[in-house]
């Protein structure tokens, strides 16, 4: 095991240890504001790792995620607020209607690469974001739907719902935990090495029998379940759904934030969403013009670490460890090399 | 007719032809190349050769014609279809997986052609084709870069690792683009021991620039030209040929080239 993985592992376990404890240590740390802050930043990040897959894993640039997070979020508004179902039932349909969407438009976005895939995936999600914004009796169009939330266990006579705000943070933590976890799997997995396969050389891909087209549209899919969990999530937690996240705008936040953290590595999006999230929090009250910071920020990282954030640790780390060795290595010298440093 | 049948012509094409634009790059061309010997097909720049193999592979559909792969039509198949049916080919300029290491690009060439690729089971788990890999990486003498990326090897190496992609995908028939082509002569000789080696087992056609590999290796010649064939026979037979000599081989500092090579 090199160096690097040990530190890795220590970095990741004191995060795990942190997240575990936000409830408690934030509120005592800064106030209970940031606890729900958090909650937010993991929304996020998940719907950055649907960008990520696309993008990192299979080499296809999708600027239209928004449509399946926004699909994920209708599922469960219009589930709970027109349907009256009930937590579970809301969070599958939001789930299943953002990869409905995805395979739909998946069938028509993956025979296409490069501009033409970014293209229609931002025509696709134009088309649906307007349709939502006119179908004002079914999706509350920009206002959106407002809806009261269904508990999401009760045994007896207790419940467990998201008004309880230490049970929403944890509910939301085990959520993205899980579907980060899946996503590991994915990519070590056979499926996931195919992937890569695609990403790296498409032509060559298909000369070795690979299906390329179904494989991208398994990508998609799998993408748009992604970006589906993470807008029920931001569903549940807002108490509402709204045709304004399906907006492409919010599709490229999620490149950048997937970008500049690291595409192609698991955790990239996380830190990349952490980053302009809190940098938007702590100034926006101060500044209005934040997201200046924002796109210097993505400009500098991309020319400088086209990696991302991740790779520029890594690759930090890697020289530290290595340096490490020749020092040592250094120190075994005998010591008449010193003299010739002498003037 | 959907099964392979052994008794019949590793491939076979019945006036396949392909134009790009005003320009008839493989013209009504019908070939017949027998099983159990080792095809070689010449001609000058811009004869149809590569268009030919991308036919053939899938990359590019026919404006007309038919090709038939062990006596199973396989025009108009996709890519991938057709390799799954064990036509492997390398591309003239040599393209692997850039950012995978060797170990990866031999792992995922062998498992590309299951119909079901496991989503969640790791896939170092797989003992079996792990050690598959091992041993194609010790037969292509790879073993101490196993674990670099395919992308910072050198040419030499990259061709070699091309060798072993589609050693471990167990084809039934090769089609080797310009194999030698940019190798240095260490380097060469080293692909074509290995090719020589192939071939016992695999039907191989191959497209090459270096008269000393044709002649050296090939039991037959097909001559290729403005989009059909020239001429066919053995390397002896193609030497004497004098539409070829013209054609192809006419200029004076081949001639000692071909005649070096036969005699030798």
């Amino acid at each position: 095991m090199s160096g690097r993985i040990i530190i890795e592992r220590c970095v990741l376990l004191a995060f795990a240890a942190f997240m575990l404890t936000v409830p408690w240590s934030v509120p005592a740390l800064v106030n209970t504001f940031w606890v729900s802050v958090i909650a937010e930043i993991l929304i996020w990040s998940l719907f950055a790792a649907s960008v990520n897959l696309l993008f990192g894993y299979v080499g296809l640039l999708s600027f239209g995620q928004a449509l399946f997070f926004g699909f994920g979020m209708y599922g469960v508004g219009i589930g709970i607020d027109q349907l009256h179902l009930s937590f579970w039932p809301a969070f599958g349909l939001g789930i299943f209607a953002a990869m409905l969407m995805a395979l739909v438009s998946g069938i028509f976005a993956v025979r296409l690469t490069w501009h033409y895939f970014a293209i229609i995936t931002v025509v696709f999600s134009l088309i649906f974001y307007f349709l939502a914004v006119t179908m004002k009796p079914l999706t509350g169009g920009d206002d959106g739907i407002n809806f009261t939330l269904p508990p999401t266990f009760s045994f007896g006579g207790t419940q467990w719902s998201f008004t309880n705000a230490t049970f929403q943070y944890f509910f939301i933590l085990a959520t993205v935990t899980l579907c980060f976890y899946l996503m590991h799997l994915v990519i070590r997995s056979p499926l996931g090495k195919a992937f890569l396969a695609i990403r790296d050389n498409d032509v060559r891909a298909s000369l070795i029998g690979l299906n390329v087209y179904l494989l991208r549209l398994t990508a998609f899919v799998m993408a748009g379940f992604l970006a589906g969990v993470a807008g029920a999530l931001f569903a549940f937690f807002g108490r509402y759904a709204s045709a304004s996240y399906m907006f492409y705008h919010v599709s490229g936040e999620a490149v950048v934030w997937a970008i500049v953290g690291g595409a192609g590595t698991l955790f990239g999006p996380i830190v990349g969403t952490s980053l302009f999230i809190i940098i938007r929090e702590l100034v926006s009250t101060h500044w209005e013009h934040h997201s200046l910071i924002v796109g210097v920020m993505a400009i500098v990282v991309v020319i400088l670490a086209p990696k991302g954030l991740v790779g520029l640790w890594r690759d930090g780390l890697d020289r530290l460890v290595t340096r490490d060795d020749s020092k040592a290595a250094a120190a075994k010298l005998p010591a008449d090399s010193k003299l010739r440093t002498d003037p | 007719m959907t099964e392979l049948v052994e008794t019949e012509p590793v491939l076979r094409t019945e006036n396949l032809t392909k134009r790009f634009g005003g320009l008839t790059a493989v013209d009504n061309l019908s070939l017949n190349l027998p099983r159990g010997r080792l095809q070689a097909i010449i001609g000058p720049n811009g004869a149809g050769k590569t268009t030919f193999f991308n036919l053939v592979s899938g990359l590019l559909g026919s404006d007309g014609g038919r090709v038939f792969f062990l006596g199973r039509e396989i025009t108009g198949l996709k890519p991938h279809e057709i390799s799954r049916l064990g036509i492997k080919r390398t591309l003239q300029i040599k393209s692997v997986f850039n950012q995978l290491t060797v170990a990866e690009n031999l792992w995922v060439t062998r498992q590309a052609g299951n119909r079901f690729l496991h989503p969640f089971r790791a896939a170092s788990r797989d003992l079996e084709t792990k050690a598959r890999v091992d041993q194609t990486i010790e037969q292509i003498g790879m073993t101490a870069l196993a674990h670099r990326p395919a992308g910072t090897l050198s040419y030499g190496d990259v061709a070699m690792l091309e060798i072993g992609m589609a050693l471990i995908s167990e084809p039934r028939l090769l089609l080797l683009d310009e194999p030698t082509c940019g190798m240095s002569p260490a380097e060469t000789e080293r692909a074509v021991a290995k090719i020589r080696e192939l071939a016992r087992s695999i039907d191989i056609v191959i497209i090459e620039h270096d008269m000393e590999v044709v002649f050296g290796m090939a039991d037959d010649i097909t001559v290729m030209a403005q989009g059909t064939v020239l001429a066919t026979g053995s390397p002896k037979e193609i030497a004497s040929d004098e539409r070829v000599r013209e054609a192809y081989l006419g200029r004076p500092e081949d001639e000692d080239y071909v005649e070096e090579a036969v005699h030798a």
